[in-house]
């Protein structure tokens, strides 16, 4: 019944999550949940989205939504991947002051903002926000993926908690 | 058909969901992106929802890989307590499209709706067991402050009998919400029947 992936996920090595554990075995008993998850992770930061988002943008809105959950494993992480980019670190300064709409990139700034709205309150996020970033020059496929991505990322955030809160709770 | 719940903007009826970005034409659709909706649900070639996602057949893929495993694994947590979990959920982030699905589902699974009625009028009071008033807590909790999440969460649910495979399925279940419910709410709208 229990497989085990090849190799360490994202998960396990950023969370510590170690082989021959309990909540490793019990984790790995949902392998197929484990690889889609880390087979979606792949995707929204393969090096190249043909005719899409950079991977610079896509390393900033997850940047940002681990920033405003806060979940700190996740937000050091993707800061890091944003480092070996070299992407300019004035748009870090500019997240922190909580000045987004001041980021002279207007594209990335609207792509920020319906990150924040969907991270913070998806009820908001409306047709109205969709309108919002076609005016930036955004594509049908670019909206698309804008959402999965912010989408996945919540669903990452709240899997990170609940790992970590099953990690400190111990063995049962 | 069951008892119709009509409750704080929420229901149990069926509704439709229309998106607001132009969706992928079957006609003109690439076979890699046919495929994937074949594999992704039974009515996904009529559904907006899936013609939407269907711009990007490979995130449209994993995304219905993981949803399909959380959702459908045999053993561990019950499918009923995954669906109670998903409409807690659903009505906490205010997916109406959502709530109604999967409140549908959970009273095809467990014959009942009393709970389903409680989450509706007030999901911080709601739960007909111990148990049950658990699992809705920390669908609560792990939804709006996920950052709070400690070994007491947990805690929690093991005295109420939860393992820790059922603790995970619960997590992988509310965690997938976050993801649905924001695609639900973001790309489109539900629609009501005309009455």
């Amino acid at each position: 019944m229990t497989s085990t992936s090849a190799a360490p996920d994202l998960f396990d090595s950023l969370l510590g999550i170690q082989p021959g554990t309990a909540l490793h075995a019990v984790r790995h008993a949902r392998d197929k949940v484990a690889l889609a998850t880390q087979g979606s992770q792949d995707l929204f930061f393969a090096p190249e989205l043909k005719d899409n988002l950079s991977l610079t943008e896509r390393l900033w809105v997850a940047y940002y939504a681990a920033y405003l959950t806060p979940q700190a494993t996740f937000s050091a992480y993707y800061l890091e991947q944003l480092r070996k980019q070299g992407a300019d670190t004035s748009v870090r300064t500019s997240i922190e002051a909580g000045a987004i709409d001041a980021l002279s990139d207007t594209r990335l700034a609207a792509i920020l903002r319906f990150t924040r709205t969907l991270i913070e309150s998806p009820v908001h996020g409306d047709q109205a926000a969709l309108q919002t970033l076609q005016q930036e020059g955004l594509s049908t496929e670019e909206i698309v993926v804008l959402a999965q991505l912010v989408a996945f990322l919540s669903y990452q955030v709240r899997l990170a908690a609940g790992l970590g809160a099953l990690l400190s709770a111990g063995e049962a | 058909m069951s008892e119709l719940i009509r409750s704080h903007g929420f229901t149990n009826q069926v509704l439709g969901w229309k998106a607001w970005l132009p969706t992928i034409d079957l006609n003109t659709a690439t076979p890699e992106q046919v495929a994937v909706l074949e594999e992704s649900h039974p009515q996904a070639k009529t559904s907006d929802y899936y013609l939407t996602l269907g711009h990007h057949p490979d995130i449209l893929r994993q995304r219905s890989q993981a949803f399909n495993a959380i959702m459908y694994a045999p053993g561990g947590l019950s499918r009923a307590e995954r669906e109670l979990a998903s409409t807690v959920v659903s009505r906490i982030n205010r997916c109406v499209y959502c709530a109604s699905v999967h409140a549908q589902r959970f009273e095809q699974l467990a014959k009942r709706n009393d709970v389903i009625s409680e989450i509706f009028a007030d999901p911080t009071t709601a739960g007909t067991t111990e148990r049950e008033k658990a699992i809705v807590q920390f669908s609560i909790d792990l939804t709006l402050e996920p950052a709070s999440l400690n070994a007491s969460h947990i805690h929690a649910l093991r005295e109420q009998g939860l393992d820790d495979a059922q603790v995970l399925d619960l997590i992988h279940a509310i965690s997938i919400f976050a993801w649905a419910n924001r695609l639900m709410l973001n790309l489109g709208e539900p629609v009501f029947p005309v009455e």
